[in-house]
């Protein structure tokens, strides 16, 4: 009885989790549906969805990119000029002895060295050798602030370059990278050369790198110092020691000033532009939708679909024209007031962003690039975030990683034939009925 | 009928079959409707029997069957139950729809009725009773292309409707003489209806940014119903019985937030025949019929149109099977049922062949305490351009105790 019972039940729980995998029968007839709603495509002109459009610069520095540009006369304007500082030299080496046991030396001394730069061949503009010149620094400067001008440029402390450009420098000599040869050139430096950057404390302490061939842009990856250096276990056996970089930054003329007419994105120190959005309350166009769902078509959150800000790109100047993908980023001004110091929300891009491809800022000028910014128009529409708080209406576009490069993107902005547009795209129906 | 049985052991079959029928509904869940069809898209949807698997496998419309029963469709078939009953009927299908060449799949389980009997001293049986009425699960899908400003842009129409209409029915039947019983019942529609348009914008690739557009209302159904019927039995060689359903209006009644509108239906007045003979001990042969015009809730249908609905079905019982010793009474049966809603195409007509049979997995003097009984259906479906074949099962699993 108890296994019938068992079995009985058994089958019957079987039979019910079938329930779990229920799929109802579809049918791909028009018949069976209801009347189709009607989706269409609004793009409003810039004076119908934003204003205040204005562009901040001044994000960040060429510090954190963590490497150096050089360029002279590129695109006949274009003066950069690498700044390097290297660490402290090596205490001790491991030497083998005249016995052949291997031993730690703590005195070593350095008879010379070589300064190595190593160039990013890709994101190089050069049509071959390049000339370059190694110059030691002689007055202190701020890795941080310091620019073409300026040494230093921090709050209470503005100190000039004795000549503008890191000058003037000790001549340490000059070489020529090929880039046919290899991606690396490098600097003999004398002893006592090497005596003078021993010093830790020394804030004058620092090599600027120069190209000596014009109309080049060159993207410094790394700058190093090699050691030649002699143990005093076995002053016969010459050691090479390295002291890596420090750090790296870079300065250049001239510093290009915000754009009057368009948006800018990107560079070192970074530019953001900020704009105020608005979005109507009801639709008067176009001819289908009104036509199809009557207008003034009320614009509400359950139908709009997608809404993006339409950009043209624009020609950078040469000077700065990107090299490589550009990562527009759109985040929410959150205290419009605080600009351009406002902090800002989360990305709405989300991850890397918005790629744009280089040639978009040059050779194929005037390409659309749409900015998904759905959830932020529905916010405005329904006057409340998701979490019931009052939605900021001023967007900023930047940089993903700000900054990423010398370069910077560009694009029309208002007035202009090109300028940025917002598109919609709503879906409305009929209510859905009983059968 | 009395039974004696230890107190002790009285009450502890009657706690354990309660425990095991109610621990069968927990694990299966609850649901009121059958069947899965694309039917169901077609006007009112298809309307479902609340019958047991016994009625299946004999292809019976659930009237006239010998012996006694808790079906809603016969109310006088409770009059024989002497101790109180509960049974639990679940009814998975496998459906497989053509239309246009264009062949879909569909699965699901129902539970069609859900029943409690209970003996009411000398007033008769008092019966309770949780079944279907209509099936309206379905949906549709149609691939657009819209034409934007930016060019053309693929597009994904998803209908979906929800759920359908039940009945709870509370009803007496009692024997008014020693052959004839009568019974009535009073029922209750309800349920609730969810039709969803969703349009997803598949063609613009910006992840996680386009936001389908959705447009929905629901409904709750109610109505009621009075179902009255009398049966006979002729000795010991037969038993016919019929019924009839009165319903008032089907009202549905749209939630707050559903811009569209309520409705009403007329129901159609729902009659139902049917008997058995007993043409040998263990050899019983049934047949049944019902009919309900459904013309009278036509208007407002769409292109779906209403008729008049027959259903013609027949069987035969081996009674004297067994297996495992027991009692399992073999049961085929063949069934043809009109259905009330047609697309313009054609009037649609199901058609079964059905088997099965029974298991008294506990029995005293004559009455079975704890059983189940188990059909296999294999069906066709047609109307017009739409042809469906189905497997369809159902169990039911009936206790009994005091």
């Amino acid at each position: 009885m108890i296994r019938i019972k068992f079995f009985a039940l058994a089958g019957l729980c079987v039979l019910g989790s079938m329930a779990c995998s229920e799929l109802n029968p579809t049918s791909l007839d028009e018949e069976f549906l209801p009347p189709a709603p009607l989706t269409a495509e609004i793009r409003l002109g810039w004076d119908a969805f934003a204003s205040n459009l204005e562009v901040f610069g001044g994000f960040g520095s060429p510090l954190e990119l963590g490497s150096g540009v050089t360029a002279r006369l590129f695109a006949g304007t274009l003066n950069a000029r690498t700044l390097a500082r290297f660490t402290g030299y090596p205490q001790a080496a491991t030497v083998r002895d005249s016995a052949g046991n291997t031993r730690a030396d703590s005195t070593l001394t350095f008879v010379g060295g070589w300064v190595v730069a190593v160039v990013d061949t890709l994101a190089s503009v050069s049509s071959g050798p390049v000339t370059l010149s190694l110059g030691a620094l002689q007055q202190e400067w701020d890795p941080r602030t310091t620019t073409w001008e300026f040494a230093v440029d921090t709050i209470n402390d503005r100190r000039s370059w004795s000549e503008p450009g890191a000058g003037p420098a000790t001549d340490l000599g000059m070489a020529v990278w090929d880039p046919a040869e290899g991606d690396s050139v490098r600097f003999a430096v004398d002893s006592a050369q090497v005596a003078a950057w021993a010093d830790t404390l020394d804030l004058s302490r620092g090599v600027r790198l120069a190209a000596e061939t014009e109309g080049v842009r060159l993207k410094i990856n790394n700058v190093f110092l090699r050691l030649d250096t002699r143990s005093s276990i076995d002053p016969d056996t010459a050691l090479v020691l390295t002291a890596p970089r420090q750090t790296i930054t870079f300065i250049y003329d001239p510093i290009p000033a915000p754009p009057p007419d368009g948006i800018r994105i990107g560079g070192a120190p970074s530019f953001r532009t900020v704009l105020d959005i608005r979005v109507p309350d009801a639709l008067t166009s176009p001819q289908s939708l009104c036509d199809a769902a009557g207008c003034p078509f009320a614009l509400t959150v359950e139908r709009l679909n997608y809404a993006a800000i339409v950009l043209r790109t624009r020609a950078t100047p040469p000077a700065f024209q990107p090299t490589d993908t550009v990562n527009l980023d759109v985040r929410p001004v959150l205290l419009r007031s605080a600009l351009p110091k406002s902090p800002l929300g989360t990305s709405i891009t989300g991850g890397l962003g918005r790629r744009v491809g280089p040639d978009l800022f040059g050779s194929a000028a005037g390409a659309e690039i749409e900015i998904p910014v759905t959830q932020f128009i529905r916010d405005l529409i329904r006057g409340a975030t998701a979490t019931g708080a009052t939605p900021p209406s001023t967007l900023a576009l930047l940089s993903t990683f700000e900054p990423l490069s010398i370069a910077f993107a560009s694009f029309y902005g208002p007035g202009s034939d090109l300028e940025p547009v917002l598109k919609l795209v709503v879906t409305a129906g009929p209510s859905v009925t009983l059968p | 009928m009395t039974l004696t049985l230890p107190g002790s052991l009285r009450s502890r079959r009657s706690a354990g079959r309660v425990a095991l029928f109610f621990g069968c509904v927990a694990a299966v869940g609850s649901s009121s409707l059958e069947a899965q069809s694309l039917f169901n898209g077609v006007g009112l949807g298809v309307p479902t029997d609340p019958v047991d698997a016994r009625s299946r496998a004999l292809g019976n419309i659930g009237i006239g069957l010998w012996g006694t029963a808790l079906l809603p469709g016969d109310p006088a078939a409770a009059a024989g139950i002497t101790v109180p009953t509960a049974l639990f009927t679940a009814q998975p299908s496998w459906v497989e729809s053509t239309r246009d060449g264009t062949t879909a799949e569909a699965r699901s389980t129902r539970f069609p009725l859900l029943g409690i009997a209970y003996p009411a001293w000398n007033l008769g049986t008092l019966t309770f009773s949780f079944g279907s009425f209509l099936d309206q699960r379905f949906s549709a899908e149609r691939a657009v292309s819209l034409e934007l400003q930016d060019g053309p842009l693929d597009a994904t129409d998803e209908f979906r409707s929800e759920g359908g209409v039940s009945e709870i029915r509370l009803g007496l039947a009692r024997p008014l003489t020693g052959s004839v019983a009568a019974g009535l019942q009073v029922g209750r529609y309800n349920g609730t209806l969810t039709r969803t348009l969703t349009r997803s914008l598949d063609g613009i690739d910006a992840e996680g940014s386009v936001l389908d557009f959705s447009a929905s209302g629901r409904w709750a159904y109610s109505g009621t119903s009075v179902t009255a019927g009398a049966s006979m039995n002729i000795g010991t060689v037969g038993r016919v019985a019929g019924s009839v359903t009165w319903s008032g209006d089907l009202e549905a009644t749209p939630s707050e937030s559903t811009e569209a509108s309520g409705r009403a239906y007329d129901l159609p007045l729902q009659i139902r025949l049917g008997g058995t003979a007993v043409l040998a001990p263990g050899f019983a042969v049934t047949a049944s019929f019902g009919s309900a015009d459904w013309t009278s809730v036509s208007a407002g249908l769409g292109n779906a149109t209403a008729q008049s609905a027959r259903t013609y079905g027949a069987g035969v019982e081996l009674g004297r099977a067994q297996i495992l010793g027991r009692n399992a009474p073999l049961r085929f049966g063949y069934r043809r049922s009109d259905l009330p809603f047609a697309l313009a195409d054609g009037s649609p007509r199901e058609i079964v062949w059905s088997g099965g049979f029974g298991l008294g997995l506990s029995e005293t003097a004559s009455v079975i305490l704890a059983g189940v009984d188990l059909a296999l259906e294999r069906g066709t479906r047609s109307g017009g351009l739409i042809d469906e074949s189905f497997w369809r099962a159902a169990l039911t699993l009936r206790v009994a105790g005091f």
